[in-house]
């Protein structure tokens, strides 16, 4: 697929993201060798009347937002994220933004994998996490706890301020 | 990427749009030259009125196509365009945003007026007909394909081409800015047009 060689990492285009806990916040393992920079989560209406959903949510579909966090490696094993959650999103999922064919294109990805050594930076129109059915308003100055699943390093979560 | 991009736009531009495509050094976006006038139309906007390109003359129009729905392209595109009119200061008065739906099936007038106010309360939220839009989008050589996507709670998802639409206050379409232009870069092209 032509789209694997613009990201320049093997895309898997099946599987579904599995959603991790919603207790986002708690770090099961403290010999990891992950490091999370830069997080920061992109302002977004929820769509929804007065910026809160809970059960008053009308006719209109909640919205979505994204997140996005660098991460690096420092070990020599490779790890990689699985899955992403937020309190603020009823789902977090893994996506990267490709171009393909002169379009932007969202393709959801079971994992983003994070080489020994190496690192992933998720940035606009690049990897991201998306957060669909927002809950409420993302603004400026808030912060959102993104809670990230890896393959070896286990659970671990990031503060991700909005801008 | 970049480059196909680019490459991919002026095709486009020689098909469709202008006698000419060159890049300009006077634009950090991709100018056209000579500059068309940009197709008229006619289309809801989220507040209830009726929002027609030819009566904003004296003013930048900035076209961007895209959907509510979208987490990553589109909102980008409006978050910048917001930092661009905040770097234009009062010029920023004679700039109007019109966000353009790629989705009407979902994106309501009053969905598109929460979302494009969110970034920017001067932004506009633009839908209307299947065959309104679609029109708007063979006018200005917008791509986009409604696909379903394996492996995502988002329903479908809307591949589409990612530029913004820079119109001058004469109403000539002047300049296209590719995603991942810098605000700054945005701005100055702006100040340009509305100095001439």
């Amino acid at each position: 697929m032509r789209f694997t060689h613009a990201v320049g990492v093997p895309i898997v285009m099946c599987g579904l993201v599995v959603i991790g806990q919603t207790s986002a916040g708690h770090i099961g393992h403290r010999h990891t060798t992950i490091q999370l920079e830069n997080a920061w989560a992109r302002r977004a209406p929820s769509m929804v009347q007065g910026g809160q959903s809970s059960q008053g949510r009308g006719a209109m579909t909640a919205g979505n937002g994204a997140a996005y966090v660098t991460i690096s490696n420092h070990g020599s094993e490779a790890d990689a994220l699985l899955s992403a959650s937020a309190d603020v999103a009823t789902t977090a999922e893994l996506h990267a933004t490709v171009e393909q064919d002169g379009k932007m294109v969202m393709r959801p990805l079971p994992k983003f994998d994070v080489p020994a050594g190496g690192k992933l930076e998720m940035k606009p129109g690049g990897y991201h996490i998306m957060l669909l059915g927002l809950k409420q308003d993302l603004k400026p100055g808030e912060t959102l706890n993104v809670g990230l699943s890896f393959e070896k390093a286990g659970q671990m979560s990031v503060e991700a301020p909005v801008k | 990427m970049r480059r196909t991009l680019v490459r991919w736009v002026m095709g486009l531009c020689c098909v469709l749009v202008a006698p000419a495509v060159l890049q300009s050094a006077q634009f950090a976006g991709q100018a056209l030259v000579p500059p068309p006038p940009a197709m008229d139309f006619t289309l809801q906007a989220s507040d209830g009125s009726e929002f027609k390109l030819s009566q904003q003359r004296g003013k930048v129009v900035l076209l961007s196509f895209g959907y509510t729905f979208c987490p990553d392209v589109c909102p980008t595109t409006l978050m910048e365009l917001s930092q661009v009119r905040a770097r234009l200061g009062d010029a920023a008065k004679r700039v109007q945003m019109a966000f353009i739906t790629l989705d009407p099936e979902r994106d309501t007038p009053e969905r598109l007026g929460i979302y494009t106010k969110a970034f920017d309360p001067t932004f506009i939220g633009l839908t209307g007909s299947a065959e309104q839009l679609a029109q708007v989008r063979t006018m200005y050589g917008v791509i986009a394909e409604k696909e379903a996507v394996a492996g995502t709670s988002a329903g479908y998802l809307i591949a589409h081409s990612a530029y913004t639409y820079v119109i001058d206050p004469e109403g000539r379409l002047r300049v296209l800015f590719p995603f991942g232009l810098s605000t700054e870069e945005m701005a100055d092209d702006i100040k340009q047009l509305l100095r001439s």
